[in-house]
């Protein structure tokens, strides 16, 4: 059996699968930003005059807002001027066929598991392959349409949906809201686009899988789903990126909104690349995720397992708006190395009758800091209030952290709120266990991590449950004696 | 964003501390004949408080408690307190209470009002005795905390108490200090006490905190701060009683310190009075099997804010610590419970709780609550919790149908939401004062 | 007594009592049986004043008043006492303030002076060997920490010392062994007057082997479908409830075949 120390080294050690470097031809642009950029993205994707003065009031936010204080950690100094704010792979925009898709390109994305060929694709799942700053490929987009749904790259949506993009669009979160918000606002190049029109439960999971390739590039892309009334759609992201010394800067926007009687789920497996064990390089992962439940009966559910990325820094939120709405926000989250994650929700309570869950799992190993950060704010108006937070922190050695920071705020005497927390470690007598039945205790460690994370993990669509376990258990195996 | 007001008594104070300094004509008493290390500590503290000045919500420790709105009106921070109001102590009776009993008015010791027989082993100064024994000065120069008014009240602290147990002395009743604070005008009140408890002793501390104007008096700003020490073996039951009136604001800082195989237990109880109040405690678990545990029991009423910021500071190992806060918030009252463990990497084996309650009773009552975990060291067990809730309707419905009235009934509910903390206290008088204290602000339940 | 006239009754917009006629007077002990689910706990909880019980149609004249427009604590003032099926624990709440004030309340509502605490001792302890309920468990906190025959025992206890004039027990003997049955029957069967009356809510026969009624009636779907004399138990144990669902679903057809 090995030591602590040598197991504990074996984790810091582990190596991210997904870390090299497509070489493919680029379409970037020069680094740096002003408002020439900005106008210079907007031309690239000939955007309508209100989008472009709509991403400039989003520059000027930017420029007036001021980095973030208030986070579990440092806020590392990043220079926005050596960043490049587009980079799209040559050649042609958007692939009408798998023939005209760069050879490199393809290989890329099988190496990554994600195969572009509709025949390849996992069953049931509709793919859009966003590649640095374009998205290069939507699965399954034909058969949606039979339904009325709408499922494309932002781009796409806003030559050819503008009324509806431009209805929504910053309607959650707005270009002012925070600095990384501001600037998704103004130099966002893709994403996704999702609309499900009345009373149509979308028959597949819609998934969008994001790939940073190119260096000092960033990542902006903006997600907006529309869930129109008594309908459902589940969505899932993923995402990898190559191994580099320096950080990239991944600053993302979702925004959902879920009519009455209707239903998103939005799944995350994040796993951009975390940086060495030294702490040098990986993606800074500040993203702005917040959907509203505008009608009655509306629910909205997060779900997130956060194993990449040296910084990140996210708090899906919901606003239950609609009288017996529902949010929910299940979250696994895992720090080795130098890792960072300042991560969890925010459920605005505003109409009646309103429920919220917080199913929140942290795991914190090597010398990772793993804060868990929410806030349950319950308004004058929203009588018979319920939420339920749970809070769970795990550590693996004695070098990591693990911090919980919840805010219950209630103004309604109708209000019942309540938030469990514990910290504990994996127990000795749990692996002793497994092992006495004749587990070894890398298997042991890996299925204890698998059943505490089971809560979460459960609310994943299931083709991802199983990659995401699997996921857990490389990040974390043979990591207790 | 909240644009901040000017406060006028910033400008006061910082007014104030350049007289101190300049010589004999002091602003506030008693200053004279300070050593100068003391004076070097009161420098620096100002030098602190000038920098961060008064706190506003963008401070993470005064987000849900706006204090512009108690420090805009004009405080004398100078001229003599009213000596003859130590009759207002017997507001703070605790009937067959057996104990030692002192009063301070505005923080300076009335020895004449004291009652009882000084328990032995104890010894009792005034804080302006102390500092100038240089045995104790050091006491009055360390640096408690760096925080607005923690370093305000280093710089300008003014009289109070200090109080040592002897080691292995065990005094036979407890101490009683009765606060109580009045003014004819608007007055700032900065009082710092100290208390020792040498090692293999044990004493209990009783407070209680009453007041002399009128709900419409003039204001009294209280800016108060303890440092006590439990030493090895030592014990301390430390009680504190709020029971002031509405013209008071209180800001009470308490800096515990315990040292190897100690027990500290505080009791905080608070109840509809004082506009403000604030309780900071902040207990430090610097030495190997100490023990503490930390009760809180806050009635608000009226349009009472009522903030309790405790902090639990493990840094050394195999220390244990227990903390159970619960409110039961009625009329338009706030109530803000921000509980903090921190476990520093060396602080293997600890075991931290922490549990938060509310009974939100008032339709326009608001309870803000911010349980908080920081750990460092893997083999621990953590955990804390924060409820916000009302009457269980079960509960009340079974009561009722016994033949209980609706509002005896809900008064028999607040007192068992009450009684996890009640019960714990271990001199039955002072349960049964306390009982009776929340039974005043709920009708029907003191049968 | 009682009267209970046409009684319709909803919880959550679902109809739960659907017409129930029934009459009690002192003196009388009245059986309530059926299967699961017809309506029996509903009952007892619509005479108690359960939130959340809703009468739509109907009345219910106890002690020639009104009972249904009276708040909970004012029907058991009047004298109404119901045993629950599940009772609450009330951490915090001694048991014997909580009797205190419950009497108190009640006194002051016959207008009556208050208990001298004397006397409520005295009481209190010949009531608890009436019932053989454990002096310990008196001091503990409202039925916490009870086990689930301790709790129905305690309920009994209460029974004593409210001293009501109608009381209804609501499956007082589900979850209980053998003594503990005993005991509570002989605790109810001293309390038994011509003064008081007992609706006694069971789901089997074996309660009122030891409590004898005077009548029993079967619910079913939330009506009375059929009473009798405690012969009638003995049958129901026998045959089971199947063949007066058949009678009831049979009924039913040939009703509405009329209409």
């Amino acid at each position: 059996m090995p030591n602590d120390n040598e197991i504990i080294d074996n984790i810091a050690n582990k190596e991210y699968e997904f870390g090299f470097v497509t070489d493919i031809e680029m379409d970037t642009a020069p680094v740096g930003l002003d408002e020439s950029t900005i106008r210079y993205i907007s031309e690239k994707k000939n955007e309508p005059e209100w989008l472009l003065n709509w991403r400039l009031k989003g520059f000027q936010a930017f420029q007036r807002e001021k980095l973030p204080e208030w986070q579990n950690f440092p806020m590392p100094s990043i220079d926005f001027q050596k960043i490049s704010y587009y980079a799209a792979p040559k050649s042609k925009k958007k692939y009408d066929s798998l023939d005209q898709v760069d050879p490199e390109l393809l290989a890329t994305f099988e190496k990554l598991g994600i195969p572009l060929s509709e025949q390849k694709t996992l069953a049931g799942v509709a793919v859009d392959v966003v590649f640095d700053s374009i998205s290069v490929k939507t699965t399954y987009k034909e058969k949606l349409a039979e339904l009325g749904i709408i499922f494309c790259s932002f781009g796409e949506a806003v030559q050819e949906h503008p009324e509806l993009v431009q209805k929504y669009l910053g309607s959650v979160v707005p270009y002012s809201d925070n600095i990384f918000a501001a600037l998704n606002a103004a130099v966002f190049s893709d994403g996704s686009f999702v609309y499900i029109p009345k009373g149509v439960r979308c028959p597949m999971e819609l998934s969008t899988y994001f790939r940073i390739n190119t260096e000092n590039t960033g990542q902006f892309e903006r997600t907006l789903i529309i869930a129109d009334e008594g309908s459902y759609v589940s969505y899932l992201e993923g995402c990898t990126a190559p191994m580099r010394d320096e950080n990239q800067l991944h600053a993302a926007v979702v925004e959902l909104i879920a009519l009455g009687n209707a239903e998103i789920k939005y799944s995350t497996v994040q796993n951009w690349y975390p940086g060495d064990k030294e702490g040098k390089g990986g993606i800074y992962n500040f993203v702005t995720k917040r959907g509203i439940c505008k009608g009655d009966h509306g629910k909205i559910s997060w779900t997130q397992v956060e194993t990449g990325s040296s910084i990140t820094w996210k708090y899906p939120s919901v606003i239950l708006q609609g009288d017996h709405s529902t949010g929910e926000f299940y979250s696994v989250a895992v720090t080795r190395n130098r890792q960072i994650a300042d991560t969890g929700t925010k459920m605005h309570h505003i109409g009646r009758n309103t429920r919220s869950r917080i199913i929140s799992k942290g795991i914190s190993a090597g010398h990772g800091n793993n804060s868990y950060r929410g806030l349950v704010q319950i308004g004058p108006k929203a009588d018979e209030a319920r939420n339920f937070t749970q809070c769970d922190s795990l550590l693996i050695g004695d070098q990591c952290g693990a911090h919980t920071f919840p805010y219950i705020e209630s103004k309604n005497n109708s209000a019942t709120v309540e938030h469990e927390a514990t910290t504990s470690k994996i127990g000795e007598d749990q692996i002793f266990y497994l092992n006495q039945r004749g587990i070894d205790s890398e298997k042991a460690v890996a299925l204890i991590i698998n059943g505490y994370a089971r809560e979460v993990l459960n609310q994943l669509p299931m083709e991802f449950a199983v990659e995401a376990q699997k996921l857990l258990s490389i990040t974390l195996e043979g990591s207790v004696g | 964003m909240v644009q901040e007001p000017a406060i006028p008594l910033y400008e006061e104070v910082v007014d104030g501390f350049n007289k101190l300094l300049s010589g004999p004509t002091a602003a506030v008493a008693g200053p004279r004949a300070e050593s100068n290390s003391l004076r070097r500590a009161r420098e620096a503290a100002f030098g602190r408080f000038r920098e961060r000045g008064f706190p506003s919500i963008k401070d993470e420790d005064w987000r849900y408690t706006q204090i512009a709105r108690f420090l805009k009106d004009k405080y004398d921070l100078s001229g003599t307190f009213d000596q003859d109001q130590s009759a207002l102590a017997d507001k703070a009776e605790i009937p067959s209470l057996d104990s030692y009993r002192i009063v301070l008015v505005n923080g300076t010791w009335q020895r004449n009002a004291s009652r009882g027989v000084p328990p032995s082993g104890l010894l009792l100064l005034t804080t302006a005795e102390a500092k100038q024994d240089p045995v104790f000065a050091h006491y009055f120069e360390q640096r408690t905390g760096d925080h607005h008014f923690t370093a305000l009240n280093a710089a300008l602290f003014t009289d109070g108490i200090f109080i040592r147990v002897d080691a292995n002395a065990v005094p036979d009743r407890p101490l009683h200090i009765v606060h109580v604070y009045t003014a004819d005008r608007n007055l700032l009140v900065q009082p710092r006490h100290v208390v020792i408890v040498n090692r293999n002793a044990a004493l209990t501390v009783i407070e209680s905190v009453v007041s002399g104007s009128p709900p419409d008096g003039p204001r009294i700003l209280v800016n108060s701060v303890a440092e006590i020490m439990v030493e090895q073996d030592a014990q301390l039951e430390h009680i504190l009683i709020q029971t002031a009136g509405q013209s008071t604001r209180l800001i009470q800082h308490t800096t515990v310190r315990q040292k190897r195989q100690s027990l500290y237990n505080n009791f905080t109880v608070t109840l509809p009075g004082s506009e403000l109040v604030r309780n900071e405690l902040h207990v430090r678990m610097e030495e190997e099997y100490s023990e503490s545990h930390l009760y809180g029991l806050y009635l608000t009423g009226g349009r009472q804010l009522v903030d309790n910021h405790t902090l639990v500071d493990h840094q050394k190992p195999s220390c244990q610590s227990n903390e159970l806060y619960k409110g039961v918030l009625l009329d338009q009252s706030t109530g803000i419970f921000n509980g903090k463990i921190y476990v520093h990497k060396d602080a293997q084996k600890t075991n931290a709780f922490q549990q938060n309650n509310n009974l939100v009773i008032g339709d326009k009552a608001t309870i803000d609550s911010k349980p908080q975990l920081e750990i460092f060291a893997d083999d621990v067990k953590c955990s804390h919790g924060s409820t916000v809730g009302q009457f269980s309707e079960e509960a009340l419905f079974y009561l009722r149908s016994r033949g209980i009235g609706e509002q005896t009934a809900k008064g028999l509910l607040i007192n068992a939401f009450a009684f996890d903390v009640t019960e714990k206290i271990r001199t039955p008088a002072l349960r049964s004062h306390i009982n009776h204290l929340i039974g005043d602000h709920i009708p029907a339940v003191n049968s | 007594m009682l009267i209970i006239k046409n009684l319709h009754a909803e919880v959550e917009e679902k109809e739960i009592l659907k017409g129930i006629d029934l009459s009690v007077n002192a003196g009388e002990v009245h059986a309530i049986m059926g299967p699961n689910g017809s309506g029996k706990s509903s009952l007892a909880s619509v005479l108690a004043g359960r939130k959340n019980f809703h009468v739509t149609r109907g009345e219910v004249i106890f002690k020639g008043k009104n009972l249904l427009d009276s708040a909970p604590e004012d029907r058991a003032r009047e004298g109404l006492f119901l045993a629950f099926q599940y009772p609450m624990e009330i951490p915090g709440v001694s048991n014997i303030n909580f009797l205190k004030t419950a009497i108190a309340e009640i006194r002051a509502h016959r207008n009556l002076p208050p208990l001298e605490a004397k006397e409520f001792l005295r009481m209190s302890r010949e009531k608890q060997k009436l019932v053989e309920f454990d002096a310990q468990l008196v001091n503990r906190s409202l039925n916490e920490g009870f086990s689930g025959g301790e709790k129905k025992r305690n309920e009994i206890f209460q029974l004593a010392m409210l001293e009501p004039e109608l009381a209804i027990l609501d499956e007082t003997d589900s979850g209980l062994d053998i003594d503990a049955l005993r005991i509570v029957s002989k605790g109810v069967n001293k309390l038994r007057s011509d003064k008081n009356a007992f609706i006694i809510i069971t789901h089997y026969q074996r309660l009122l082997e030891y409590i004898v009624p005077d009548y029993v009636h079967v619910l079913y779907d939330g009506r009375i479908v059929k009473s009798g004399t405690k012969e009638l138990a003995m049958e129901l144990e026998e045959k089971g409830y199947d063949w007066l669902k058949e009678e009831a679903r049979g009924k039913e057809t040939r009703e509405r075949a009329t209409i």
